[in-house]
């Protein structure tokens, strides 16, 4: 009897993951026999040079791109082989995305960007739900924003009209691509804040790729990729240690 | 800066187009006054100088199409480079020149274009002459139809190809060298700034084209040559429409769009459509062309129909025969009219699929957020229809309005013309309504496809 994912204590988890881009002389080995799993309730981030493969491992796990070999699960479902249709409805209901531009739909009010997946699935949240979103909105002081168009806010209240949406259908994983990329250093310290209390107050899992070593010190749990590995890995760590690290990592290839 | 070839595809094939078209024309003139100079209603010169002004008139209305339509690609194509454009004004390169080399472009396009135009009108005049002749409807001895006047709808289209090239490249100018640095943030709005001059421009235009509209009308009660009055009141008055399309057909797309329903997808399409008024604007602007002249020409020659029936009764020993003129002239209207609306389809079906190629990270975000395939292609088509059906409902009433006129100032001479109400055939207005939504449908087919091909991952890229 095998074990699942869930029974790991894993949110998601892949296993023996390769990917490559290109082919022949040209070709970039972006992923190399990664297994690793994000564990559930954690703050996880997952650190890297670029180039390192971080981004192509987060799109691996959220079905957004597909690998070249090995396997793939979200909670217990085992989605390296799911057709569009399936992995599309899998994206909808069980993960959420921040990104670095923000990514709201620009025609779009505040309200109707964090309604979007259920707006997706032909319906209306429940009671349950709409109590959730009103709390989530309200912790991430959007509640005057709603009517605004994502051009009428700062970065600093799009992203968090992007968190709210993510966070909005409860997800099984939250997947954030450098959320404070784009943000001042407030702003971002802010968002980073509020994912850590997502986290800790509400038990949602996250994975964060960043190659910022502030950023990553919020996390609970730290991975470190280099050349399309997984080299290191580290439990919750200050700043000054994860640069540590990293520069030793450059200092070794 | 280099455009690649497939942004001057449409701009290539509308020279063609249109050139072609007055090759045709032009022959068909030479061919018709030639077999109808023999014939009895052939010695009423007015049907050979109605002949000519017709031609005239329907060449320079598919030159005008045709330009509108490039100077539109131009101004999308534009608008989807801004960064290109940007990098290339950070490192130093003036915009003027830039502008400039878009035009010079747009002389070798035209040229291109309209060389081939000339040859396929020619070929296709030789085929008909030919079928003609061994199908025994036209004599064996009618004089050869190719004629050094050709060269005029060469020159002309060419010329029409690099002004609207100048113009529609006029957004150069505006793009500041920091937006090549600029988050990937969706520009809002196409710039207001231009809002008041291009309103007031457009004002202007209306009001002085719908007064010389209005004394070709008078003039036409007198003379043929009102037509030449009302035309320029007609290019006018709908120049400062197409001036105003940005202002204007967001209303009409948006009433149109809450005619849609609630459903996620038909709410972002018309949220889509309305987005960027410059975009859906140059978007739907041919489709109006098209439906404009379509209406026009079908109400023209309905009114044209009812005149000639009225003055039949009056006056039957001088319209004697009129039956069989009557018959061609609306044969060949219907092939004139549908012949610019070809050209403002070209317009149509480019702009769409270029503005989906240039919303792929959009897309994308979309097909990560969960939008499934299918929705994602629903979306274009409903975005598609609601741009056609409003397209549609705004060139109709235009097209009834200037049809009139245009038969009015034409025909309101003869004997036994006058005023009559404008005559709507329900048939020809069905017909533009239908051949509307299926050309919206078959538009979105290409764009669609592609849309639902972008990745997630590619239109997350940061940049």
């Amino acid at each position: 009897m095998t074990i699942t994912t869930t029974e790991m204590g894993l949110a998601a988890r892949v296993a023996g993951v390769s990917r490559r881009f290109g082919v022949g002389h040209g070709a970039v080995v972006a992923l190399d026999d990664v297994s690793v799993g994000i564990r559930r309730g954690e703050f996880t981030a997952i650190m890297g040079p670029s180039g390192s493969g971080k981004s192509t491992l987060m799109h691996i796990m959220a079905g957004l791109d597909s690998s070249d070999g090995g396997n793939v699960w979200l909670g217990d479902t085992d989605i390296t082989r799911l057709p569009d249709r399936e992995l599309t409805l899998l994206r909808r209901r069980r993960i959420g995305f921040v990104f670095q531009s923000f990514n709201l739909v620009p025609t779009l009010d505040a309200r109707s960007n964090i309604l979007l997946p259920f707006d997706l699935d032909g319906r209306k949240p429940n009671v349950d739900e709409s109590r959730w979103i009103e709390s989530l909105v309200d912790t991430l002081g959007i509640a005057g924003r709603l009517t605004h168009r994502p051009h009428e806010l700062s970065g600093g209240q799009q992203q968090r009209v992007a968190i709210a949406r993510a966070l909005a259908t409860r997800p099984d994983l939250v997947f954030a691509d450098e959320p404070t990329g784009n943000l001042d250093s407030r702003s971002g310290r802010e968002v980073l804040t509020l994912l850590t209390e997502a986290c800790s107050r509400f038990g949602q899992s996250i994975a964060m790729v960043t190659h910022d070593p502030i950023a990553a010190s919020y996390a609970d749990r730290i991975l470190f990729l280099a050349d399309g590995r997984i080299v290191d890995e580290r439990p919750r760590s200050t700043p000054e240690e994860i640069s540590a690290l990293m520069l030793a990592m450059e200092a070794t290839r | 800066m280099r455009m690649r070839w497939r942004e001057y595809r449409a701009t290539l094939l509308v020279a063609a187009l249109s050139a072609a078209f007055g090759a045709l024309l032009l022959q068909g003139t030479v061919l018709l006054t030639a077999l109808v100079a023999g014939d009895a209603i052939g010695e009423k010169e007015s049907v050979q100088v109605a002949l000519s002004l017709v031609s005239v008139v329907f060449f320079a209305i598919a030159v005008y199409v045709g330009g509108i339509v490039t100077a539109n690609t131009v101004g999308t194509v534009i608008a989807g480079r801004t960064r290109d454009i940007a990098l290339l004004r950070l490192v130093g390169a003036d915009a003027r020149r830039l502008r400039a080399g878009i035009a010079r472009d747009g002389i070798l396009v035209g040229l291109a274009g309209a060389a081939i135009g000339i040859v396929v009108g020619i070929a296709l005049m030789e085929a008909l002459v030919l079928i003609g002749r061994s199908s025994g409807d036209l004599p064996a001895d009618i004089p050869a139809v190719v004629t050094p006047m050709l060269v005029a709808p060469l020159v002309a289209v060419t010329v029409v190809t690099w002004l609207s090239s100048w113009v529609g490249s006029r957004r150069i100018l505006a793009v500041t060298p920091l937006q090549a640095s600029a988050a990937a943030v969706e520009p809002d709005a196409e710039t207001i700034h231009s809002a008041v001059g291009r309103r007031i421009a457009a004002i202007v235009l209306i009001v002085t084209g719908a007064l010389l509209l209005g004394g070709g009308v008078v003039m036409g009660l007198v003379t043929m040559l009102g037509v030449l009055v009302g035309m320029v009141g007609g290019i006018l008055s709908f120049s400062g429409i197409v001036l105003a399309a940005p202002i204007v057909m967001p209303r009409v797309l948006r009433l149109v769009g809450k005619a849609m329903g609630s459903s996620p997808t038909a709410r972002l399409a018309a949220e889509n459509a309305v987005r960027n008024p410059a975009r859906s604007s140059r978007a739907t602007i041919g489709l109006v062309i098209g439906v404009t002249l379509v209406t026009m020409f079908a109400v023209a020659t309905s009114s044209y129909y009812d005149m000639i029936l009225r003055a039949s009764e009056q006056y039957p020993e001088d319209y004697a025969g009129a039956d069989e003129t009557l018959a061609v002239t609306i044969g060949v209207f219907s092939v004139l009219f549908g012949f610019s609306a070809v050209i403002a389809a070209v317009g149509m079906v480019n702009t769409l699929s270029l503005s989906v190629l240039q919303r792929q990270r959009e897309l994308g975000l979309l097909r990560a957020l969960g939008f499934t395939a299918g929705q994602v292609r629903r979306m274009v088509l409903a975005e598609a229809a609601q741009m056609s059906v409003a397209s549609v409902l705004f060139g109709v009433v235009l097209g009834t309005v200037y049809g009139w006129c245009g038969a009015q100032a034409l025909l309101g001479s003869m004997l036994g013309g006058g005023l009559v109400a404008p005559s709507l055939p329900w048939f020809v207005l069905g017909g533009a309504v239908v051949a509307a939504a299926i050309l919206a449908a078959a538009s979105s087919v290409a764009p669609a496809r592609r849309a639902t091909r972008v990745t997630p991952v590619a239109a997350l890229a940061v940049d």
